[in-house]
């Protein structure tokens, strides 16, 4: 297996404070890396980096074999890098429907650009993630659960070979967990690679191939579940904190 | 050498009249995030009411300043409960055409009531100077200065150590948080809005003592409040007297070398060139 | 079937207004190319307001450009019109896209008065350059030919138009559309957010200088203060948001409905009509906030309440 996404020393800084410090890390392709750790840990600002939302503030991000440290969002968009967003944000009135289009009419290698080719497209991928019936409501109109799934379909529209999911499942219940689990699997049957941000640990463990755990901005464990949840410095950190 | 520092003193005293002018705009965008185009129609408004208090009642245009500033607060009051609250929440363009409607019902209410003749309040002491050195210092603007300052400090007090400044401020964070202070939200808006009104009031007072006075100086006003305000930031009135300062000095500057009808270019200029380097104001929070 | 009915009746209603000059009278031809000008504007305006979701304070100066290049063409340099035109366009199209990359990369509130301390800086650095006139203006050879005005200034709506139809079902009008609705959103999804505002911004500016150019040669008369009027670009605004910003009609809607108040209103209450204007333009915001675009579709289902709900909405 070859790494898609290798992370190189990447750090970030905001005013005064590290988010991410020094992280490495590779991502082979057709894994489910799961990624954890408490609030404030830098999971979602490492999504950022990755997607192209933020510059680093050093380090280097290479995406295939090339570096795109230096690219803006939209062109890692183009090669392949989708994301959704934790705090989730629909293009509120624009339907549904339209708001996975537009993941269809740009996305990977720049999509399609007919309008009717990028909402059949987008159909298929409401069905997949099972919103069908919502197509036409505008994206305002859904509630919690349904975003979670809106932002799952707009991402994939785009064809990315490459998945980051910031807590898609944060606020769900059961079910629902189960759902988007299945979700999930099937995105990786397709052959996408996926980093998943969970809280969720029971969720994670059974989904994930690897775990990796960020404590204020630090990497602090990367292996096989089992191994990672069972580590001292884990449990010190991040389930000591849950379980106290 | 003197013409230069003669020119530094009119640009810093101009200045601190300048940086009244923008302090209501700059509160009222900071906490409301209203735009309020029609600014400059009430700092007019502010104008004419001292020249009346002046001219029918033989008040002077600087004891007659507190009479001005609650008669303002008054309308600016009114002006938010009855109409800006009802659009609080709507899309940022509607807030900038009811306001611009405003602006154009109060100018053409101001040309009925006033004609659209010049008019300056002309106390007594009106053409005195000192002189400092080779420096001519005419005492109206001196005074106008004065009260800018002295303005702007009790505001930045106000804001700071009192309850309802401190609500008023929290509110700029968060829409809600005035209730966290006891304050009702609905009156809160229309106190902070009234404030801003009544310090264009007041603006409007001494603007009226060192410069002519028509209906239509609205619009031009409110263009450089908005400089100023962007030059220094939204956050504290201490920045705004900055943003005036530096507006004034750049005008005067622009005018004595590149030639009168490059004051406003200048300034304009400026404006864009803050913008574009630092979006959040010379003196703001970095994004 | 539904379809080829609305082609049908879009047609039939171009066709009359192309008909117009032959049987109405000249003072109507006359509202009816000042109203088409700002039709034109509006929904040049709706591309970067509208659509984009950048609210600019600039397009007079487009307006402006559009009408000095056919001025200065005509005047300093004996061209014919259309050369004008083209030069007009050009400038605005260059205006558009220097300026653009940097002042379009502020938001909301900051990027409306950037626009707007820009469109004052043009005009003052206008009214300073001979070739332009300096402040005494230029005056342009006479056409005494309405019709054929007329006729320009549909072709031009006609043209706007279509381009806005075009945006709703093209990629690049969804990734304006996307950037509207959250540009970082747009950006992760892969629209080149830069390049997608500066190009809206530039067709903005296209429609709205070639607006200008028709005007000065109808006018004959040009100086900075007319050209660059401020005032104009609030009227844009408000005629595009009265009728519903980012819809294909609106702006049209609105231009009309508002030139056609503004002229009852000045030569019924001579007087008043300024203020009546910014009563009209108050009660609108507050009560339909979304445009008369939205009422056609929410007014039937709640009637009067709608009014009402828009308040709720939108207050404290
Ligand atoms: N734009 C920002 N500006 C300043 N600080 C930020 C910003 N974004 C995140 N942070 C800070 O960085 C840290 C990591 O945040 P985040 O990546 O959102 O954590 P997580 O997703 O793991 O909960 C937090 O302390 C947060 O306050
Ligand atoms: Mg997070």
């Amino acid at each position: 297996m070859s790494a898609i996404l290798e992370i190189v020393h990447v750090t970030r800084r905001f005013a005064g404070l590290v988010a991410v410090n020094d992280v490495s890390f590779a991502l082979n392709e057709g894994e489910i890396l799961g990624v954890i750790g408490p609030n404030g840990a830098g999971k979602t600002t490492l999504v950022g980096l990755i997607s192209g939302t933020l510059p680093p503030s050093s380090g280097d991000i290479v995406f295939k074999g090339r570096s795109v440290t230096s690219l803006p969002a939209f062109r890692r968009a183009r090669l392949g890098i989708g994301r959704t967003f934790q705090i989730m944000r629909p293009f509120p009135g624009l339907s549904v429907l339209d708001n996975v289009a537009v993941g269809a009419l740009f996305g990977y290698g720049r999509g399609t650009s007919d309008l009717e080719e990028a909402r059949q497209k987008a159909r298929r991928n409401l069905e997949f993630v099972g919103l069908s019936r919502f197509a036409d409501h505008l994206a305002d109109e859904l509630g919690g659960p349904g975003r979670k799934r809106l932002e799952l379909a707009k991402a994939l529209a785009m064809e990315p070979k490459l998945l980051l999911c910031d807590e898609v499942m944060a606020g769900l219940n059961h079910v629902e967990i189960d759902e988007v689990i299945g979700i999930i699997r099937k995105v990786r049957d397709l052959g996408i690679t996926i980093l998943v941000i969970e809280h969720v640990i029971k969720a994670i463990k059974s989904l994930s191939d690897r775990l990796l755990v960020i404590h204020h901005g630090e990497k602090i464990a990367d292996g096989i579940p089992d191994a990672v949840l069972s580590d001292k410095t884990v449990v010190e950190a991040y389930l000591g904190k849950r379980q106290a | 050498m003197d013409l230069l520092a003669q020119v530094f003193v009119n640009g810093i005293l101009l200045g601190g009249l300048y940086a009244i002018m923008a302090l209501g705009l700059a509160l009222v965008w900071g906490v409301l995030n209203i735009v309020n185009l029609a600014h400059g129609a009430f700092i007019m408004l502010g104008a004419y009411l001292s020249w009346y208090l002046f001219k029918y009642l033989g008040i002077d245009p600087f004891l007659g300043l507190p009479i001005t500033a609650i008669v303002m607060f008054g309308a600016g009051y009114a002006v938010q409960r009855g109409m800006l609250n009802l659009i609080v929440r709507a899309p940022m363009f509607n807030t900038l055409l009811v306001t611009f409607g405003l602006e154009v019902v109060l100018t053409y209410l101001a040309q009925l009531a006033f004609s659209a003749d010049f008019r300056t309040i002309n106390p007594s002491y009106a053409g005195s100077n000192i002189a400092i050195g080779p420096v001519v210092v005419p005492i109206v603007r001196l005074a106008a200065f004065g009260v800018a300052i002295v303005l702007a400090v009790i505001m930045w007090l106000f804001l700071l150590r009192t309850r309802l400044g401190r609500a008023i401020r929290a509110t700029a964070q968060n829409l809600v948080a005035a209730r966290l202070y006891g304050v009702e939200p609905r009156h809160l808006y229309a106190t902070t809005f009234g404030i801003g009104i009544g310090l264009a009031g007041v603006a409007g007072g001494l603007y009226g003592t060192v410069s002519q006075i028509n209906p239509y100086i609205g619009a031009t006003l409110t263009a450089k409040c908005f400089a100023i305000a962007i030059i220094g930031g939204l956050e504290n009135p201490l920045g705004v007297i900055v943003g005036g300062l530096v507006l004034g000095i750049i005008e005067s500057l622009a005018i004595l070398y590149i030639g009168a009808t490059f004051g406003d270019v200048a300034s304009f200029g400026v404006l864009v060139l803050v913008l574009i380097v630092r979006p959040s104001g010379l003196l703001g929070r970095t994004a | 079937m539904n379809s080829a009915i609305r082609i049908a009746i879009a047609l039939l209603a171009v066709v009359v207004l192309a008909a117009l000059p032959w049987f109405g009278s000249d003072v109507i031809v006359q509202f009816g190319i000042s109203t088409l000008l700002l039709a034109v504007l509006a929904q040049g305006w709706n591309i970067i307001g509208g659509y984009t979701g950048y609210p600019s304070f600039g397009n007079s100066t487009f307006f402006g450009l559009g009408a000095y290049g056919v001025a200065v063409a005509m005047v300093q340099w004996n061209m014919p019109f259309w050369v004008g035109m083209v030069f007009g366009a050009a400038m605005a199209v260059c205006f558009a896209i220097l300026l653009g990359l940097p002042v379009l990369r502020l938001k909301g509130h900051y990027f409306a008065i950037a626009t707007l301390a820009l469109a004052q800086v043009v005009a003052a650095i206008v009214s300073n350059i001979p070739l332009f006139g300096q402040n005494i203006g230029l005056v342009l050879p006479p056409l005494n030919n309405d019709a054929m005005f007329y006729e320009l200034s549909l072709a031009l709506l006609l043209m706007a138009t279509l381009t806005v139809w075009w945006l709703t079902r093209s990629r690049f009008g969804f990734g304006l559309i996307a950037i509207r609705e959250n540009e970082e959103g747009a950006a992760v999804m892969g629209v080149n957010t830069t390049l997608y505002k500066v190009m809206a911004f530039a067709l903005s500016g296209l429609f709205s200088s070639l607006a200008g150019g028709i005007q000065a040669y109808w006018i004959t008369f040009l100086d900075p203060a007319s050209a660059f009027d401020i005032s104009l670009n609030v009227k844009m605004i408000i005629m595009a948001v009265f009728g519903g910003p980012g819809t294909v009609l609106g702006p049209i809607v609105g231009a009309v409905v508002l030139s056609a108040v503004s002229e009852v209103l000045s030569s019924e209450v001579t007087n008043a009509a300024g203020l009546f204007f910014g009563i009209v333009v108050v009660a609108a915001v507050v009560l339909m906030p979304r445009g008369l675009a939205d009422i056609v579709h929410h007014f039937r289902k709640s009637g009067w309440r709608y009014f009402v709900q828009n308040i709720r909405a939108h207050r404290i």
